[in-house]
């Protein structure tokens, strides 16, 4: 315990380890940051074009949208990543980092749509039914009506996904990028602490505190949207 | 709005859910001031009979045909802002106070200023005696709150028809009694109306005529009167001797 304690005043104590960490966890910020947004608004369009009124000429955007999201989700990240990697991006002096960004960013569309579909589709169908024999658009019904009731179903699927990227970026340790769990590999190696229990300790502590704050912001808009009803029943 | 004689034209009207035929060719007219009572038996098709009047389900063939007017994928927006709908389940819009329910047709179809449309939905939210709710939510609201604040809803707009979707089979029977005085209201006022109900002594009452739908087509049509007293077809017999 005593070599624990020790080990961890060292990592502490030693500028270039805790460097390491922070470069590590700024790239897994980066990517994740990134990653989530393209999976947002990527993740946006596909659920809209799903869950529009079938006419003719949306027929091949809705086959392809569920193509997509059908091999993305049937698919371990891990191999679409490296797919990325060393086939789509192959070519040298392409940044790594933006490769990472869509590879991450592709994977969470097809989730992040999943979870909009269902918060859309959640919403009653009276409540469409009711703004369109007013005679309003389609457009109107949406923005209006459908859209600021299904956004309270998808938030806390949508703080769970994000998480889930956050975490799963640890994977581009594998394609060799130098993210936080690379860099908790690293300080621990030989060369270094020559022990991967301290680094990894503090990698995990970094990774929990991230998330941990993410589902705190969530839960708080969760209540605040929450609010809106409580004041409906006063 | 010129033209007063309001004319409803259905001819030929047919819908079918996938290989499920649910309207086999109706042919309708409504005059201005009518009071229609559809009835049927569940399943013969009143609803979405009503329902594609205003295109809330598209027919799979047959014309609608408003004052001259042929509807169509184009001109269905103007069309629903003619003929008001009030459903079974109320479906006021849970994100919205009654008033911003009330007024969000009119100031978003540009057809009334802010002030104009909030003025007018206070007045008739006087009218039904429910002004104290304008700016509460409907889940805050019982059924029949909900109910006749959706009726008003569709008043906003002054159409030509009110179609009326079983307006009180979700209500309980108190309820049920000030659901139909509104509509009572609204015939005494000229207004007219179609509506899909199960009420049979609110049919008698209220109706001008009495359509009678069966698997898909309209068997027996006529007054209130003639329709109770002396119908012409066995199933309407039958039919009137298990409701009655």
């Amino acid at each position: 315990m005593n070599d624990f304690f020790s080990k961890i005043a060292e990592l502490f104590s030693t500028p270039e380890y805790i460097d390491s960490l922070l470069h590590g966890f700024w790239l897994t910020i980066q990517i994740s940051y990134f990653a989530i947004l393209i999976g947002i608004i990527l993740g946006t369009i596909i659920a809209l074009i799903d869950t529009a009124k079938p006419s003719k000429w949306l027929a091949i955007p809705k086959f392809i949208c569920r193509v997509y999201t059908t091999v993305i989700r049937g698919t371990p990240m891990a191999l679409q990543l490296f797919i990325m990697f060393f086939v789509i991006f192959a070519f040298k002096g392409f940044p790594s980092i933006i490769t990472a960004i869509l590879a991450f960013g592709l994977n969470s569309a097809a989730y992040t749509a999943e979870v909009i579909r269902g918060g859309i589709l959640s919403v009653d169908k009276g409540q469409t039914e009711a703004g369109l024999a007013l005679g309003l658009s389609r457009m109107t019904v949406f923005m209006k009506i459908v859209a600021p009731q299904a956004i309270k179903n998808i938030i806390p699927a949508l703080g769970n996904e994000i998480i889930t990227v956050i975490k799963e970026t640890a994977i581009v340790s594998m394609v060799g990028m130098y993210d936080l769990n690379m860099a908790a590999k690293d300080i621990g190696s030989g060369q270094n602490m020559a022990s991967y229990i301290v680094p990894m300790f503090v990698a995990a502590l970094f990774y929990l505190a991230t998330i941990y704050l993410i589902s705190f912001l969530v839960k708080r808009l969760e209540k605040s949207l929450r609010r809106s009803d409580l004041k409906a029943e006063e | 709005m010129e033209d007063k004689n309001t004319d409803l034209v259905i001819k030929n009207l047919r819908k079918s859910f996938g290989k499920n035929n649910v309207l086999n060719g109706i042919d309708f007219e409504l005059k201005e001031g009518e009071r229609v009572v559809v009835l049927g038996p569940s399943g013969s098709g009143k609803s979405t009979f009503l329902r594609c009047i205003n295109w809330m389900e598209e027919p799979t063939a047959g014309d609608i045909i408003l004052d001259g007017e042929k509807v169509t994928e184009k001109n269905v927006r103007k069309i629903r802002q003619n003929v008001g709908m009030v459903f079974q389940h109320f479906n006021l819009i849970n994100n919205m106070t009654v008033m911003e329910n009330l007024t969000l047709a009119p100031i978003k179809l540009r057809l009334m200023k802010r002030s104009v449309a909030e003025k007018r939905a206070m007045e008739l939210l006087r009218h039904i005696g429910l002004t104290s709710k304008a700016n509460s939510y409907p889940a805050s609201l019982s059924g029949g709150q909900k109910q006749r604040i959706a009726i008003v809803r569709a008043m906003m707009l002054s159409p030509e028809v009110l179609l009326f979707d079983e307006p009180t089979s979700a209500l309980d029977p108190e309820s049920i009694g000030d659901v139909l005085s509104l509509i009572r209201e609204l015939a005494d006022r000229g207004m007219t109306i179609m509506i899909v109900t199960h009420e049979m002594s609110f049919a008698k009452e209220v109706a001008t005529r009495i359509v009678f739908i069966d698997k898909g087509k309209i068997i027996e049509e006529g007054t209130p009167t003639e329709f109770f007293k002396n119908p012409k077809t066995p199933r309407v017999k039958e039919f009137l001797r298990k409701v009655l």
